[in-house]
């Protein structure tokens, strides 16, 4: 190109700046925009494909239902070249956390060379009582325990060694790149976590899985890996099936010669067992005759024994007698001599008080002697003549001879006495003196018949002592029977108590055998299944979420090329239209048709390149990083490297070329066949046309006049409002879709729990053998709660096609009060009928993906192969998991072992400390496990506050859209009516008024843009929402009207910010353009 | 006659970076109200640039502009527009009239933001033009267009019309044509007419002639024999 015509062209850019920029943007936009999306899954594919390859992510799986040993790993190895085969444990494990809850946790062994894993916190295990802890668990963290749980079955605890496990790091595995952990049949059903041990910790030979690692790099999910693996599986089936057959065998051989040992053992055993017992049989009769014997002899003894007893108590009976005659006699004469001693004694006394008397009587004598003597002397002579004397003195005098003639009586009958009581004695002392003579005689007597007596006594002691004697011996001799018959019973009993044992040992272990027999009878081929990726539930779920970028990629980019092509087609037709005069000098001056086009495709090229170059940089970084940035939650926290793709480069050059330097020639070659003269002359102004709206007086007439200026000018360039309207519309319908996500997505959890499940906690717990809920857990329930409602939970497989959906099942106790803890709503809100017998209530998602509709029939198998035949009679609103609710009559009715109940939903009083409660009913041992329902709404809540990032950005592009669209037509059309504009700020127009003249048809074509927009944005809104299908969620596809409003007048809005710059420019209009002329 | 427009002392300078251009040096000069006043001069002499500030268009440098008592060079940009909404009529060398509106509406568009304007169709029919009243620009010649753009200014009731080479794109007899209907304007409804031209021709039917050299007034005088367009031949 010639030197001038370039400078030309360099200094239209520099003074055309704001088309450049525009032209700029839109390709920028377009680009970025574009390539942003188209390269984000392939982006996460490659940061994936990264970590999996780094660590060794397993290509095939082999499983066999009787497991794998070691010989099985390395029969494998050897059998094929290139690769790496590794065997591996893994056991669903129930784990105690220090809480008191339970949890089942996938306990792996320590990955060798596949399936590895990426160390996040802390060292690995040295020590087999150590072992790695998932990054995802929030429950663990360096220095856990985790405590294995007595409660699993004893085939699962036999095969770890330890029972205690102490974290020391924390992991991300290749193998659960999601934070799905999948479902077990042990628990609740639910898996928490999984967890590394090290080899030593597991004591079992048998290996779980084997995996496969094939030679080949090619990327995940790429249809050359996927060809791969389909050929290698069906080699590997080959393989596998018959190594698992050799297994069976080796098994089934090792079963039978075990059975064998067994059995010779038992035979040994038995043969063994009878020799000894009737050793000791023999040897118990023997003593047996031994002690019959002694028996006999001690019986005779006994009678010998017995008649010398007699003898001696005959003896003794005959000593007794003496000597108790003897006694009689010693007491009679005892008592005779005491007698005789008293009867001296008294006599003696009696003697003296004789003396005594007649000491006194003598006294007494000759006292009355003197006394008489006295009287005589003195009343003697008087006594004759008693009668006459005076009578006191007769008196006294008789009385005084009385007195002496009784004294004289008295005297003289005592002495009478005296001499009788004398001569009584006197006799008494013979009577006694003769019967101490017969006493010493009976002493006598006495005396010798007691010597007879002690010599008796003497014999009969010593006889005693030899009888004593000899029935000691007897005593010990019969002692020493006893014993032995004690001993001997005892070694009888033990005798029978061993046969008894030993038969039942012996019955015992021919049953074990049998059984045994039995058992290996039972063992069946085994069963072989060659897994790939697929069924790792971290890489399927990876693919379908990284293809949902890809679905929605597909439309947005389209959309955006065609306004793309739309701006640069105007743009560059104005600027040839504006330069008309220019080219047809230059082609008079005799410049090619090439050089002139090329003035023009430099300029729109150079604006588009370096848009496509900006665009491409910022879009290929951006939108991987912000939309990886959501579904990191949900996946390993990988950073996401910035890949570069040349394929998609080059593409989106020859795209906005395309579109630049394509509607640039077009724009050209129109203006380039006129001649030269024409263009030089000034273009004919494009005819002003009737409406259509004319035609119908009745509102054109009552149009104000302005406004029938502007719906003019609106129809007259029919390009420019085709274009304005795709172009407001898109941004709208952009902004609406933003907004909708946000209304459909982060409203979820919100509804589920706040609208569906309104229960405020749901716990999993035991059950008691009558299928009820523990005592213990309904008294904590009836303490804590408002309410509560037992429940049935179960994860069941929905049979649909040939394909399984697992789901879960719930029954409720008592469907009344159902309503305080779960509302059955259809999508449109209507309130369901709790289902009756065979029926079931399903919930959206599941009727939606999977086939079941109301009034269809489904089947729904457990694990135990349990069916259940129900008809859905309801479809309810449910936005996270699958459920199909039942009657707990229908699991009465179609299982065997009727309802069980292992659950409940639980309400909290208003105003209470609900975690308290909670607490207080979860450390009970009957719950495995509870969940807040407020604590779940904010988790998710949580996981979805990235996507606000994601809405921010749709606004940012479509704000983008619209300014460049509403910038680049308003500028066109104003640089178009330049001199319009001039005349009429000449003629007077205010400052408003001119902007309100040119700036109004904006704001009509923003309206029906935006309308068009709205009705656009919901159909987007709900191909987005088609795509972006998670199994977990079931989105609620709407749009608030709050949406509706806020894209509208953000749309305007734009539209507005856009205006304000043009009126600017539209100041700048000077009004001597109006007198310029028209070319 | 009182003088209706009065330049005094005026000056112009463009300024352009560094350039300093001197469009108006000292120009002064009166018109009568009701007068016909012809701006004669060369390409290039300033009458572009008197039209401009008597105009209300552009501002000048110093001096004053007077038009009916108003100091025209003392408003700001507000009052100049209202100046030019209620007080002058323009009409342009190339017509300038909107080419989505029928010539009514052309007419309409100019009535409609005066306070006092006179009735669009009855000053459309008074340009001769009654029967192309719904016609759209472009069905209309040349000569039909600037009648339409006379139409329009004088709809406006202005107090002084302004007519920038108003034949400059126009032949002989249509040009001849339109310069009657100032003329008729001017002489039947008294108002102030100023046309500028480089036609020293057209000056014999003014009332006044200014000439324009160099940015300042060469000439000003009253014209004695006033000739009927008719009569003038270029």
């Amino acid at each position: 190109m010639k030197k001038a015509l370039r400078r030309s062209t360099f200094r239209e850019i520099k003074s055309t700046f704001g088309r450049f920029i525009a032209i700029f943007a839109i390709i920028a936009l377009g680009v970025g925009f574009f390539t942003g999306v188209r390269i984000t899954t392939p982006a996460m594919v490659n940061m994936m494909n990264g970590f999996l390859q780094e660590n060794d992510l397993y290509d095939l799986r082999l499983v066999s239902t009787l497991g794998w040993e070691r010989e099985d790993v390395d029969a494998l190895k050897s059998a094929s070249i290139n690769t790496v085969v590794e065997g591996s444990v893994c056991l669903d494990v129930l784990y105690e956390t220090s809480s008191g809850n339970e949890r089942v946790m996938k306990t792996h062994c320590l990955p060798g060379s596949i399936n590895g894993i990426q160390l996040v916190e802390g060292r690995m295990p040295q020590t087999p009582q150590e072992c790695i802890a998932d990054s995802k668990d929030g429950g663990a963290k360096i220095g856990t325990i985790f405590r294995v749980s007595s409660e699993n079955d004893k085939k699962t605890a036999q095969q770890l060694k330890y029972d205690k496990f102490t974290v020391v790091g924390i992991a991300n595995s290749s193998y659960y790149i999601n934070f799905e952990r999948g479902t077990t049949s042990i628990g609740n059903g639910g898996v928490n976590a999984f967890i590394y041990l090290p080899e030593k910790a597991f004591d079992t030979d048998v290996y779980t899985d084997i995996f496969v690692k094939l030679g080949t790099d090619a990327e995940i999910y790429s249809d050359e890996y996927d060809s791969i693996i389909k050929k290698a599986a069906s080699d590997w089936e080959e393989l596998a099936e018959d190594q698992a057959q050799a297994r069976y065998e080796r098994l089934m051989s090792s079963a039978a010669q075990e059975l064998e040992d067994g059995r010779n053992e038992l035979e040994k055993s038995r043969i063994d067992g009878q020799k000894e017992l009737d050793y000791a049989k023999s040897e118990l009769d023997d003593a047996k005759a031994e002690l019959d014997e002694a028996k006999e002899k001690l019986d005779s003894s006994a009678a010998d024994i017995e008649n010398g007893r007699k003898e001696l108590e005959d003896a003794k009976k005959k000593l007794d007698d003496s000597k108790s005659q003897l006694d009689q006699s010693e007491k009679e004469l005892t008592d005779g001599e005491t007698q005789l001693a008293d009867g001296q004694a008294q006599l003696d006394q009696a003697k003296a008080d004789l003396d005594k008397k007649e000491t006194e009587l003598k006294g007494q004598e000759e006292a009355f002697a003197a006394a008489e003597a006295e009287f005589q002397a003195q009343y003697g002579a008087l006594l004759p003549m008693a009668d006459q004397l005076p009578p006191e003195q007769r008196q006294a005098i008789l009385a005084g001879k009385a007195q002496l003639d009784s004294s004289r009586e008295q005297l003289t009958d005592a002495r009478n006495q005296l001499e009788a009581g004398k001569a009584e004695i006197a006799a008494q002392q013979q009577i006694l003196e003769q019967t101490k003579t017969e006493l010493e005689q009976g002493r006598r007597e006495y005396e010798e018949g007691l010597k007879q007596y002690q010599c008796g006594q003497k014999e009969y002691e010593s006889s005693k002592a030899e009888f004593d004697k000899g029935v000691k011996e007897y005593e010990d001799g019969l002692k020493e029977y006893e014993d032995g018959l004690a001993e001997y019973n005892s070694g009888l009993e033990e005798y029978e108590n061993g046969v008894a044992e030993f038969n039942e040992k012996i019955a015992d272990a021919e049953q074990e055998l049998a059984e045994a027999e039995e058992e290996i009878a039972d063992i069946k081929s085994p069963d072989v299944y060659v897994l790939d990726r697929n069924t790792n539930i971290g890489y399927a779920c990876f693919e379908s979420d990284s293809q949902i970028v890809e679905q929605v990629a597909r439309v947005f980019p389209i959309f955006f090329i065609l306004v793309a092509a739309l701006v640069c087609m105007t743009t560059m037709s104005r600027m040839v239209e504006e330069q008309r005069t220019q080219i047809g000098v230059l082609k008079a001056l005799g410049y090619s048709n090439g050089s002139i086009m090329g003035k023009f495709m430099i300029y729109s090229g150079s604006a588009s390149l370096l848009g496509c170059t900006i665009g491409y940089a910022v879009g290929t970084f951006l939108f991987p990083a912000i939309i990886w940035m959501t579904y990191k939650l949900m996946y390993i926290p990988l950073h996401i490297p910035y890949m570069f793709d040349w394929k998609l480069a080059l593409l989106s050059v020859a795209a906005s070329m395309l579109c630049s330097l394509g509607t640039t020639w077009i724009a050209c070659r129109v203006e380039l066949r006129q001649n030269s003269a024409v263009l030089m002359r000034p273009k004919a102004p494009k005819a002003g046309k009737r409406v259509l709206l004319e035609r119908i007086p009745f509102i054109w007439n009552r149009l104000r006049f302005l406004h029938k200026v502007s719906i003019r000018n609106i129809l007259r360039y029919k390009g420019r409002f085709f274009m304005m309207i795709v172009g407001i519309g898109g941004c709208t319908a952009l902004l609406l879709t933003g907004f909708g996500l946000k209304d459909s997505i982060a409203g979820f959890a919100e509804m589920q729990y706040g609208q569906v499940q309104i229960a405020d906690a749901s716990l999993n717990c035991k059950t008691t053998d009558d299928g009820k809920l523990p005592d213990k857990l309904l008294a904590a329930l009836e303490e804590n709660s408002s309410g509560y409602m037992p429940l049935y939970t179960g994860s069941w497989d929905l049979l649909y096609g040939n394909k399984v959906k697992s789901i879960t099942l719930m029954a409720p106790e008592d469907w009344t009060n159902m309503e305080q803890f779960m509302n059955f709503r259809t999508m449109e809100g209507e309130k369901l009928p709790s289902p009756g017998m065979g029926e079931a209530l399903v919930s959206h998602s599941v009727a939606d993906r999977y086939g079941a509709k109301v009034g269809s029939e489904i089947v729904l198998r457990n694990e135990e192969l349990e069916e259940l035949h129900l008809r859905v009679t309801g479809v309810f609103e449910n936005h996270v998991y699958n459920y199909i609710f039942v009657s707990s009559q229908t699991l009465d009715d179609q299982l065997d072992n009727g309802t069980r109940y292992n659950s409940a939903y639980v309400n909290f009083p208003e105003n209470s400390d609900v975690s308290k409660s909670a607490a207080s009913i979860s450390k009970l041992s009957d719950v495995t496990g509870m969940t807040l329902f407020s604590d779940l709404s904010q988790r998710l809540g949580k996981m979805m506050s990235s996507l606000d990032y994601i809405v921010l950005l749709i606004i940012v592009c479509a704000a983008g859209l619209a300014f460049v669209v509403i910038y680049n037509l308003t500028n066109i059309n104003i640089t178009e009516r330049t001199r319009e504009i001039a005349t009429i700020k000449v003629l007077g127009f205010f400052r408003r008024e001119t902007s309100a003249y040119v700036l109004r048809e904006n704001l009509v074509l923003t309206g029906a843009g935006a309308i068009a927009g709205l009705i656009l944005g919901i159909f987007l809104h709900r191909f987005v929402m088609d795509q972006i299908v998670v199994d977990m969620v079931d989105f609620r596809v709407k749009i608030l009207p709050l949406s509706f409003v806020l894209s509208i007048v953000l749309t305007f809005v734009f539209n507005i910010i856009v205006d304000l710059f043009m009126e600017l420019k539209l100041e700048k209009i000077n009004m001597a353009e109006s007198l310029k002329s028209v070319d | 006659m009182s003088a209706y427009v009065q330049f005094k002392k005026v000056r112009k300078v463009y300024k352009t970076g560094e350039v300093q251009i001197e469009a108006l040096k000292d120009v002064s000069f009166e018109i009568g109200k009701g007068e016909f006043c012809v701006i004669v001069g060369a390409s290039g002499a300033g009458k572009t640039t008197i039209l401009n500030i008597l105009g209300g268009m552009d501002t000048l440098t110093s001096g004053s502009a007077i038009l009916d008592g108003e100091d025209i060079s003392a408003m700001n940009k507000r009052q100049l527009t209202a100046y030019r909404r209620y007080d002058v009529g323009f009409v342009f060398q190339f017509y300038n009239l909107v080419q989505n509106l029928t010539a009514l509406e052309n007419v309409e568009l100019a009535a409609q933001i005066c306070p006092d304007p006179l009735d669009a169709a009855r000053v459309l029919e008074q340009v001769g033009l009654a029967d192309r009243m719904r016609n759209f620009p472009a069905q209309l010649s040349g000569g039909e267009q600037q009648r339409v753009a006379i139409a329009r200014a004088l709809a406006k009731n202005p107090k002084l019309l302004l007519c920038d080479e108003p034949t400059g794109a126009l032949d002989y007899n249509t040009g001849k044509a339109v310069l009657k209907l100032l003329q008729d304007t001017c002489r039947s409804t008294g108002m102030t007419v100023v046309v500028i031209t480089h036609n020293q021709a057209i000056s014999a039917m003014a009332d006044r002639i200014i000439t324009v050299k160099s940015g300042t007034i060469a000439d000003v005088r009253i014209n004695t024999e006033i000739k009927d367009v008719s009569e003038i031949e270029w």
